[in-house]
């Protein structure tokens, strides 16, 4: 079921896929189900706490966690309030939770030195959209929810897929750092963690990609100065990018004439209706 | 592993204690200016009576703070049944916490003269944080932080009028944070950077402070800096009259004294950004010089000038809470939408066009008069934008009821109100009326 028993069993690998087995019961257990008892919440912390120091270790053994100690707690703030994201219950908590994990990631990013892209996280999504999600979620009051709007789909599958895709994740990226061993351990360049951030926005399954781009910037020399950062950034998303930002840009601009467009449809049409009609 | 700290970390850490206890000290004595002014506009006296404890010297009424913090630190932490515990007690931690947060990258001064202290970057900077790049993003993605504690303060409290002011507060901040960040994107334009001491250092080298340079965004991101402190014509998300306290109606003693802080806070900083973004910072012709290099009278005339420059706008901010209504909610949604929007898009393309044909336009008509130049255009464009958006935006701020209905229509609505209720039946007539 996962690739690391086809391959040569070492400790580490067992390790990972004891800890993917763990995640994937912890999650399961723990996602809001209806027959859900406090047992059964409680075995699933304690499973995603072994879980968890399982992925923690792993990480050591292929020499991916580094020594710094803010870097360990905000990655951990942010894997920790990603999990509590999807196990509670109430939507106004998930949404903080997310909050926390944005935090989290904008940490990271800033521990790695990509300033701009740490503070724009926290600008655009905790900022703006969260603030939204927030806005809708208290005004939908969730104690008038159906019941089947409180459990999760398909726990099981969701549990088992999430719990996979990270030990994969985990795996590549160990083998990645395995083989050109200081790219992770030490602190790396601005322009790797630009890179890094880069890469989960790409589509992380597909691990080609991921190596690629997290190699090919260091490559290119990661000498991108301090005052530049921004400006390196900038020129690269208005330079090669250009044609991506700009069908993103009509893409946000067609779905906002779009939703005005359903929103105001109702009394609009029925004011004009009735001055056509005198 | 050497666990003493560093000479660095040591001034920053001087510095955090300075900055926090002034500003603490600030916002407690800002809310007597405040009182102050509010009497002085309504002709009271104001408070005037308490001065040295156990004595009877009055000094103006200068011992209030100190009576009013004490007062509101004993009182009672009372907490109402049937809130959310954990977001109740969070919301005021994390609003201050942010609110205090920003004025890492904000600075508060020019520089100091060398101190000679190994480990020190030879001018000492008056910033707790020299290192950031995006300072001006830090301090918005902070205040969007503080959304979280109005927000979730209201939630939280499980009553009505904090929920309606959390509400407000948040479609508000989120509103009104769009026409700020185009107010602000010319003076990045202009000054190439992200960080406020170098906006700061190249408006002293022009001697051109934005605001000359840069009318229209001055306005626009002066109201859009009202609107994100909650300040009077924008104070929607607490109006007294018609939401009790809005987002803190359900605050006492300690976390409520949290919460007024931090709205005071959030008018520090945005008479900090006004200053330091549209006012020339600490900057004054003749006055302070432009260099780097400087001595302990022009590090202190400068510390000096920027503070006075702070407090003469956050003395407009006080009269202007004393001199203009409040608006009404769809107002303010217009005002932001429809005029601070398409205000903020000229201000940005007029001063784009601007800085990327400055070079021609030097080498054209000279530099002396390629400045005016590009002064004059900004200044054309402002008056131009003003009076299209004076002329062709006038429902946005009338106070005429917005007819939905012709008035013809409402006699034939009320016939036919009459009609169904005698047949109740067919119709609620509720429904019917409220058509």
């Amino acid at each position: 079921m996962d690739p690391v028993s086809t391959a040569t069993v070492s400790p580490s690998g067992l390790l990972l896929a004891g800890s993917v087995a763990a995640l994937a019961a912890s999650l399961w257990l723990l996602l809001p189900k209806a027959s859900d008892t406090v047992a059964s919440r409680r075995l699933g912390f304690l499973l995603g706490a072994v879980a968890l120091v399982g992925f923690a270790a792993t990480g050591r053994s292929l020499g991916c966690v580094g020594e710094d100690a803010v870097f360990l707690t905000v990655a951990g703030i942010a894997v920790i309030s990603g999990l509590a994201t999807i196990v509670t219950r109430s939507p106004v908590y998930s949404a903080i939770w997310f909050a926390m994990t944005l935090a989290g990631v904008s940490g990271v990013l800033l521990v790695l030195g990509a300033q701009f892209l740490g503070v724009a996280t926290i600008v655009v999504y905790a900022g703006a959209i969260l603030v939204m999600f927030l806005f809708v979620l208290m005004l939908a009051q969730p104690s008038g929810m159906a019941p089947y709007d409180r459990v999760s789909n398909e726990p099981m599958l969701a549990a088992a897929a999430g719990a996979v895709l990270l030990g994969l994740l985990t795996l590549s990226i160990g083998r990645l750092s395995a083989a050109e061993p200081p790219a992770c351990c030490r602190m790396p360049s601005r322009a790797q963690a630009l890179a890094a951030a880069a890469a989960p926005a790409d589509g992380a399954a597909t691990k080609d990609d991921e190596s690629t781009t997290l190699i090919a910037p260091a490559m290119a020399g990661g000498d991108t100065g301090d005052a530049n950062e921004v400006a390196h950034l900038g020129a690269e998303l208005f330079g090669r990018h250009l044609f991506a930002v700009e069908v993103a840009g009509v893409l946000l601009l067609v779905a906002l004439v779009g939703a005005i467009a359903v929103v105001s449809r109702g009394e609009a049409t029925e004011t004009d209706h009735r001055r056509e009609g005198r | 592993m050497n666990l003493l700290p560093s000479a660095a970390t040591l001034a920053a850490l001087v510095k955090i204690g300075l900055l926090v206890g002034g500003l603490m000290t600030a916002a407690a004595y800002l809310v007597l200016l405040e009182r102050w002014i509010a009497a002085w506009v309504q002709d009271r006296r104001g408070p005037n009576r308490v001065g040295i404890p156990l004595t009877k010297i009055r000094l103006f009424g200068l011992g209030q703070p100190l009576a009013d913090g004490l007062k509101i630190i004993l009182k009672e932490d009372f907490t109402p049944s049937g809130v959310d515990r954990v977001l109740y007690n969070a919301a005021p931690l994390v609003i201050l916490a942010a609110s205090l947060a920003i004025f890492a990258a904000i600075p508060f001064g020019s520089v100091l003269p060398p101190l000679g202290i190994p480990g020190l970057p030879d001018p000492v900077p008056f910033l707790v944080a020299p290192g950031l790049d995006v300072g001006v993003l830090w301090v918005f993605a902070l205040s969007s932080i503080a959304v979280y504690g109005v927000l979730l303060g209201g939630w939280a409290s499980n009553n009505k009028y904090g929920f309606l002011g959390g509400l407000r507060s948040s479609a508000q901040l989120v509103a009104y944070e769009i026409p700020l960040g185009l107010g602000l994107l010319g003076v990045v334009l202009a000054a190439g950077s992200l960080r406020l001491d170098t906006i700061m250092n190249a408006q002293a080298e022009t001697g051109v402070w934005y605001a000359f340079a840069q009318p229209l965004g001055f306005i626009v991101f002066m109201v859009a800096s009202f609107a994100e402190a909650a300040r009077l014509p924008f104070d929607l998300p607490e109006a007294e009259q018609e939401l009790v306290g809005g987002y803190h109606t359900e605050y006492s003693g300690i976390k409520l004294l949290l919460f007024l802080v931090a709205e005071f806070l959030h008018m520090i900083t945005a008479a900090f950004l006004i200053v330091i973004l549209f006012l020339g910072g600490w900057h004054l012709w003749g006055v302070t010089g432009s260099s780097q290099e400087i001595g302990w009278i022009q590090a202190l005339l400068r510390f000096g000038i920027l503070s006075g420059k702070i407090l003469g706008v956050i003395v407009f901010f006080m009269l202007v809470r004393w001199s203009w209504p409040r608006f009404r909610f769809d107002q303010l949604m217009n005002l932001a939408w429809k005029v601070m929007l398409p205000l903020g898009l000229v201000n940005l393309v007029t001063v784009a066009a601007v800085e990327e044909f400055r070079p021609q336009l030097v080498t054209a008509l000279g530099p002396g008069f390629a400045g005016a130049v590009a002064i004059a255009l900004p200044w054309i464009a402002c008056l131009a934008g003003w009076l299209v958006a004076g002329v062709f935006t006038p429902s946005g701020t009338d106070n005429t009821p917005i007819l939905t209905h012709d008035p013809l229509d409402i006699e034939r609505e009320m016939a036919e109100h009459e009609r169904l209720e005698r047949a109740p039946h067919d119709v609620s007539p509720t429904l019917a009326g409220s058509r």
